[in-house]
């Protein structure tokens, strides 16, 4: 299995990754050219290509005067940009920590919030907009205050279910799962009393958006640490595809292949966590993508994680990206909720797949 | 080569297996029989580490198994666990891959070498046509072979199997046993079938309620009266004219009332 050599049908694995990259940043130029006032794509192209190189390694690839100033710039780089990018990292984050979770739970149904990490975000957010904590730690924590507080509820719900599942013995898949159930419950309901006792109207329509996630109010500065996050994870799972095909195989069978199941579950739970409560402290509990790209994926991949894992971080990404494109289109001028769009997108075609007899799990 | 050192092991507090002391020496075939429930599979867990004796130890290749990595224990013993599921499916080549794991760091791919050992041992259990078939799409005795040819890829000194004929036709029955005693590796194998046992076994130990009842050769531990003590049935030991070795007949209650109708 030299990875080369490796198929996917009659065309090898490196070849359909270079294929998706080019086709998420294609995507992504039309995403950031579409409007209010459409851009052409060569435009969009230079600017973009101008200050990602420029950021990231201060050589000016063309002149400043056309890429770096002026009303297409703004529109492009500072408004449209941050926008897109944050809907490309989030999408390959809750890709890639679908695919782990689903390894690490041995479930083909989990998802990145299987830890209850979508409520323990939701507590944290709910208890940040609607006790007047936002106007105490945001003396603090300035912009970052809901963000801090979405991540630090997202947190502490994993590491609870981590705690709770290994009270009284090793870690099980089964347990996992329980565990995430139980603090999941426990969580909404807080989140719950939270709301029927405090917040208003105006609060309770706040905490609707967000948790039913937006990309409307990215920035820059948003993007910085979801994509260190994705960056280490992606990293730090590629050396572990062939652990991830190993404990698909069952806890009994792992361990006798030499893998220290206990210890990889923790290390993956922790790793995962951290980059789904990134991906979530900013824009929100986005539903579906964690469970299905990583399912649509299988079904032409198979459970090798050699090609799972790398084809689904970037259909994730372009997927998020037209995803955005439709919530911001599909009405006119407002915006709609993005997890609305990818749950009516992902459930025709999660469907199709899941009745289509080559699909791969038992 | 594989020494337990009065095991014991309880699960939720319940003595599961007792005080046993069991040897395999280099190379050879050691079987453990006993009925259900006798405690020969959780024995064989502690064996290949899924689970950890209460008292005790498990000496592999002289070393503590305790001593080891799981991955250094992987590169001793080969585990043919009883049956496996997995909501996952893969390739059959992809499993048979799998074996090769213990030998490989994190991001290493499997090379030629590790694809000719994987083809070499699908072609020992007979299973070469069905490289590209999905592990899901085989029947239990097929992927029973699948497993073994992943413990062959292994390549170690030791395997241990928990009744691995089950599930399979007779054919495959002494193929399989057949494949595992012509690799000359230290064996230690729970099973079923007591033919089987007498055939392929240099050493057998009988197990009845989580102890060892009695150990020795096949001649020595499968006596009418042992089998008679331990499995509560009534049997005739004699040797095969045509194998030489042990034959035994089960006289089930059925055939005793019919006998005795008769006289």
């Amino acid at each position: 299995m030299e990875y080369t050599k490796e198929r996917i049908g009659n065309v090898s694995t490196v070849t359909l990754i270079l294929v998706l990259i080019l086709v998420l940043i294609a995507v992504m130029i039309v995403a950031i050219s579409i409007g209010v006032v459409n851009i052409p794509f060569e435009k969009v192209w230079g600017v973009v290509s101008y200050n990602v190189v420029h950021t990231l390694t201060g050589i000016e690839i063309g002149d400043p005067n056309l890429y770096a100033k002026g009303a297409t710039y703004d529109i492009v780089w500072n408004i449209r940009s941050p926008r897109v990018f944050l809907a490309a990292v989030v999408g390959m984050s809750l890709a890639l920590a679908g695919v782990v979770m689903q390894a690490t739970v041995q479930n083909p149904l989990a998802d990145p919030y299987i830890l209850g990490m979508s409520s323990g975000a939701s507590l944290g957010a709910t208890f940040c907009i609607a006790t007047g904590a936002a106007a105490l730690g945001g003396m603090v924590l300035g912009r970052f205050t809901l963000a801090f507080f979405a991540f630090i509820g997202a947190f502490i719900s994993a590491m609870a279910v981590l705690a709770l599942s290994s009270a009284g013995g090793r870690t099980t898949s089964v347990k996992l799962v329980l565990s995430g159930t139980i603090i999941s419950s426990l969580f909404g309901a807080f989140s719950n009393l939270i709301i029927v006792t405090a917040a208003d109207a105006e609060e309770i329509q706040e905490l609707t958006y967000w948790m039913l996630g937006s990309f409307a109010s990215a920035q820059w500065y948003k993007i910085v640490v979801p994509a260190i996050a994705l960056a280490i994870c992606i990293i730090y799972f590629t050396t572990q595809c062939r652990h991830l095909n190993t404990i698909l195989m069952g806890d009994e069978v792992a361990t006798t292949l030499g893998i220290d199941l206990s210890k990889k579950r923790k290390i993956y739970v922790i790793m995962t966590a951290l980059l789904t409560a990134c991906a979530v402290c900013f824009c929100g509990v986005i539903g579906f993508v964690g469970l299905m790209i990583p399912h649509i994926v299988r079904a032409i991949t198979g459970n090798n994680h050699w090609k799972l894992m790398p084809l689904s971080v970037l259909v994730g990404g372009v997927f998020m990206v037209l995803a955005d494109i439709a919530a911001r289109t599909v009405l006119g001028g407002a915006e709609l909720p993005i997890g609305i769009i990818t749950a009516v997108c992902g459930a025709p075609i999660f469907a199709y797949i899941m009745i289509k007899k080559t699909y791969s799990f038992a | 080569m594989i020494d337990l050192d009065s095991v014991a092991i309880a699960i939720n507090k319940k003595m599961i297996v007792e005080d046993v002391v069991m040897n395999a020496e280099e190379g050879q075939f050691v079987g453990i029989i006993g009925p259900n429930g006798s405690g020969k599979s959780t024995l064989l867990k502690a064996v290949y580490r899924v689970l950890k004796p209460t008292h005790g130890a498990i000496f592999i290749d002289g070393t503590d198994i305790r001593q080891c990595t799981l991955k250094e224990s992987a590169l001793k013993t080969a585990v043919v666990p009883q049956h496996s599921y997995s909501s996952f499916d893969f390739k059959v080549k992809d499993i048979v891959l799998m074996g090769r794991s213990p030998h490989k760091k994190s991001m290493e791919f499997d090379n030629e070498t590790d694809l000719n050992i994987a083809d070499e041992c699908l072609e020992k259990v007979g299973m070469t046509d069905f490289a590209d078939r999905n592990f899901s799409s085989l029947s239990g005795g097929e992927q029973q072979r699948i497993v073994l040819a992943r413990a062959l890829a292994q390549q170690t000194k030791c395997m241990v199997l928990d009744e691995p004929t089950n599930h399979l036709d007779v054919k495959y029955q002494l193929q399989l046993m057949d494949v595992v005693k012509s690799l000359g590796v230290t064996v230690l194998s729970a099973l079923h079938d007591l033919n089987i046992a007498a055939e392929y076994c240099d050493k057998l130990y009988m197990m009845k309620g989580g102890h060892v009842y009695t150990y020795g050769t096949p001649e020595e531990v499968l006596t009418a009266e042992n089998i008679k003590k331990v499995y509560d049935v009534d049997a005739v030991v004699e040797e095969n004219p045509h194998t030489g070795r042990l034959s035994i007949t089960y006289i089930s209650d059925r055939t005793k009332r019919m006998r005795a109708a008769k006289e």
